[in-house]
């Protein structure tokens, strides 16, 4: 058989065999990663089963409202992922069709270009779809037990999603195709990367702002329709999400609505032809264009050079700080999940201030004060998170530049603890700010808001260093970005050990400040005793926070120095 | 089996390549000599169909690369100087799925990877992962998929790069008996020995542009430096009088 009637299916052959290799080659920590991911899984989608089963339970006691809730609810959350589908298959379709290293590979072999389209829209389909279909699959599962739909509402179900999935992924793709063919594909990529993230904070931002939490008030139902009549307007029957809303409700009452699945295929196999005659046309006049892309524009960072200048370091912590700032800031997949980071916050705060506490006259006191250690706990997972995201990953960020500091005359001691200082300060500003304005926001007792402010201090040299060591006893050198380093063997195991870190210090830090709350509360003096164990649980937890950090250190410069080979 | 007309290519304001033309017939060992960013690599990816041309034409073997994309491409193996591989794959998988993208589904297909594999010494390697080889091996399985699916002419892109002394012995050999199989050679290098030893015909690319072409007698002849190795008479060509310079600032 020829290789230009060979079916496209045969360009996806290395990634089967790939993961056939990888299955069969079994890595060191694979079964814990293994585990603990597919626990994470599991409780996802039972949860959003549960959700999706509650939610319609709940609403279908409310007749014929309940149905309008059903049906319109379906139908945006269709069209939230159909913003989500179009905007995910820019990016991915900019990595598969223009950015992917195999492209170099298969478009010097005779591959005709309608084929190598075919493979690469089921990459992007694969890699932009995947995420929605495991969120829908339970989501619709709830929906159909509660309502106890037919079985023939699985068929309905498939025949919806995938013509659903296909129409977004095929206009992100035409968008792309058209992007690489007016700007490098290197230069769309960073403008996509921010686009993309700025849509996933306004999306998450208008979700929080919109209160949704105010339909769960019985004495706001009539507010309802009105809430849901906002999201209506005049395109809205014109977008595939109502077409698969609409079949999908049919379906979940155990009819069909054949209108509407047609309407989907129809313009699923429209845009597919489209495109890939598009594709056809363009593609490789946008993938020549991709390879042009030489000069790069960039800030020069002149002002951190200055202030770099001012700061009390040696030469060589100061040049590790400004390199390893700019390397950071000139790359927008970096920075710009900040952004995310950001506005996740921003929603975190607002719950404080919208939290209404004084509900609860008799107990108001108490559940503020448990909520300061919430909020403790809270801020320690996201500074957990934020160092196996953005600490963890610095050594291996040196790549194949490592030689570099391997070669040069400094220790490796230095170097490690460069990567530190520079971790820990954004991370403790970060967490201050949060527990500082939550505390604030929820009007804690002033004690736990200086033992939480204390507390972050300790636990973020904890974890900073904890991330910093152990990112160098487990580096990934040959990782494409630091997501992949931080889903390693060694980012799940500083998780583990951070998660446990942290429990353990609520512990420590919420035993001897209950003992002095409800002192407090009851005007009653403390106890030689209880004082004595107040000490030292504080004690306790300072120490577990210093043998942590410089435990953590110990292990990365020492795994650094025995490292017998440097990745080139 | 290799022609290349009046190519050129062009980034933004800066012309990298301009007006290049040259032929390798089959059987033939073509040189392609010049400084860095002369624009070897630049015709080099384009005459491999993955630089698209601002002008000129491309044939290989008679196809119109524009025109007969994958008919052109069949005809051609090519050796990139920064290859990519399948880091998860096995070189026997490598080679399987680069011999069908050639259209190679025959059952001669595992005895062709096979004796491949041989030649570049590297059969005792066939089941291990890509990721575990050495550069030096990676450029040679490399080669072995270039040559895999018995291509008219064989485009490469800075051959030695990377490759011990017995490596490159080898490499040398094998083009040679490629060639004399009737495979005609497009060979980009910066090492002058190997030029002055393999090739037939060599071209001298500066600032885009062919500066001298012909055999190696000829292009010594045209610099004026009959007698001498051919490292002088590059330099000489390309403006290498600096290094004299250099030299004295070192």
């Amino acid at each position: 058989m020829n290789a230009i009637t060979r079916p496209f299916p045969y360009l996806l052959l290395p990634i089967w065999w790939a993961s056939r290799n990888r299955a069969r080659r079994r890595e060191k920590g694979d079964l814990v990663r293994g585990v603990l991911f597919g626990g994470i899984a599991i409780a996802v989608v039972s949860a959003l089963f549960a959700g999706s089963f509650w939610v319609t339970w709940q609403a279908a006691s409310y007749d014929e409202l309940g149905d309008y809730l059903i049906r319109i609810g379906l139908s945006w959350l269709f069209l939230t992922f159909l913003s989500f589908l179009a905007f995910s298959a820019v990016v991915a379709s900019l990595s598969t069709c223009f950015l992917s290293d195999d492209l170099r590979l298969i478009l010097a072999a005779p591959v005709a270009s309608r084929r190598l389209f075919a493979e690469r829209f089921a990459r992007t389909l694969a890699q932009s779809g995947w995420m929605v279909v495991v969120f829908l699959v339970p989501v619709l599962g709830g929906v159909g037990f509660a309502k106890c739909a037919p079985w023939s509402f699985v068929v309905t179900a498939i025949l919806t999603i995938i013509p659903f999935v296909v129409i977004p992924v095929g206009v992100g793709s035409a968008v792309t195709l058209l992007l690489v063919n007016v700007f490098p594909a290197r230069r769309a990529r960073d403008i996509l990367m921010f686009m993309g993230l700025v849509f996933a904070t306004s999306i998450v931002l208008l979700l929080r702002f919109l209160q949704p939490e105010r339909l769960l008030r019985v004495e706001s139902m009539p507010e309802v329709t009105a809430f849901f009549a906002t999201l209506q307007s005049p395109v809205t029957p014109l977008l595939p999400s109502f077409w698969a809303g609409e079949a999908l409700f049919a379906g979940v009452q155990g009819g069909s609505d054949w209108l509407h699945i047609a309407a989907l295929w129809t313009t699923a196999a429209a845009v597919v032809v489209m495109v890939g005659a598009a594709f056809e046309r363009w593609h490789f006049a946008g993938f020549s264009k991709s390879q042009e892309a030489r000069k790069a524009r960039f800030a020069q960072f002149h002002a951190l050079d200055a202030l770099a200048a001012w700061l009390p370091l040696s030469p060589v912590r100061r040049h590790l700080l400004i390199k390893d700032l700019k390397v950071f800031m000139r790359d927008v997949s970096q920075w710009s999940q900040l952004l995310l980071l950001v506005a996740l916050m921003l929603v975190y705060l607002y719950n404080f201030r919208v939290l209404d506490l004084d509900r609860l006259p008799y107990m108001s006191g108490v559940v503020k004060n448990l909520y300061a250690f919430l909020n403790l706990a809270m801020a320690a997972f996201v500074m957990a998170t934020v160092a196996v995201r953005f600490v963890f990953p610095a050594v291996s960020a040196e790549g194949a530049a490592f030689w570099i500091i391997r070669t040069a005359p400094i220790s490796l001691r230095d170097f490690l603890w460069s990567k530190f200082w520079t971790g820990l300060i954004p991370v403790l500003l970060l967490t201050e700010i949060l527990i500082v304005t939550g505390n604030e926001l929820l009007g804690v007792d002033p004690f736990l808001k200086r033992m939480s402010a204390v507390a972050v201090v300790f636990m973020a040299f904890a974890l900073v260093g904890l991330a910093t060591g152990l990112g160098a006893r487990y580096p990934r050198f040959a990782a494409d970005n630091p997501s992949q380093v931080a889903g390693s063997y060694g980012g799940v195991a500083f998780m583990i050990v951070a998660v446990l870190f942290i429990l353990v210090m609520i512990g420590l830090l919420g035993w001897p400040s209950s003992v002095y709350l409800f002192s407090q509360v009851q005007r009653r003096a403390l106890s030689e005793a209880q004082y004595v164990m107040i000490y030292a649980c504080f004690g306790t937890a300072a120490a577990l926070s210093m043998a942590t950090w410089l435990l953590g250190m110990r292990t990365g410069v020492r795994a650094l120095e025995a490292m017998d080979r440097t990745p080139a | 089996m290799i022609a290349v007309e009046n190519l050129v290519k062009r980034f933004g304001k800066f012309t990298a390549v301009d007006g290049v033309s040259i032929t390798v017939e089959p059987g033939q060992i073509h040189g392609f000599l010049g400084p860095n960013g002369a624009g070897k690599t630049t015709s080099i990816r384009m005459v491999a169909g993955l630089l698209k041309p601002d002008a000129g034409r491309i044939l290989v073997n008679g196809h119109d690369l524009a025109r007969a994309p994958e008919a052109a491409k069949a005809a051609l193996g090519f050796i990139p100087d920064r290859p990519f591989i399948y880091d998860k794959l096995t070189a026997g998988e490598f080679l399987r799925f680069h011999g069908g993208l050639y259209g190679m589904d025959g059952g001669d297909t595992n005895a062709r990877i096979t004796e491949m594999l041989e030649i570049f010494e590297l059969g005792r390697w066939q089941h291990e992962l890509v990721e575990s080889f050495s550069h030096g091996m990676k450029q040679r399985l490399v080669m072995s998929a270039a040559f895999l699916h018995r291509p008219k002419a064989v485009l490469v892109d800075e051959p030695m790069v990377g490759l011990d002394p017995r490596g490159a012995r080898l490499i040398k050999d094998i083009f040679r008996l490629m060639a004399s199989r009737g495979v005609a050679i497009l060979m980009s290098t910066h090492t002058l020995e190997v030029a002055q030893e393999m090739c037939d015909l060599i071209s001298i690319i500066l600032k885009g542009k062919i500066i001298a072409h012909g055999s190696v007698a000829d292009v010594r002849s045209m610099a004026g430096t009959p007698d001498e190795e051919l490292t002088p008479v590059f330099l000489k060509l390309t403006g290498g009088g600096a290094l004299q310079e250099i030299d004295e600032i070192v």
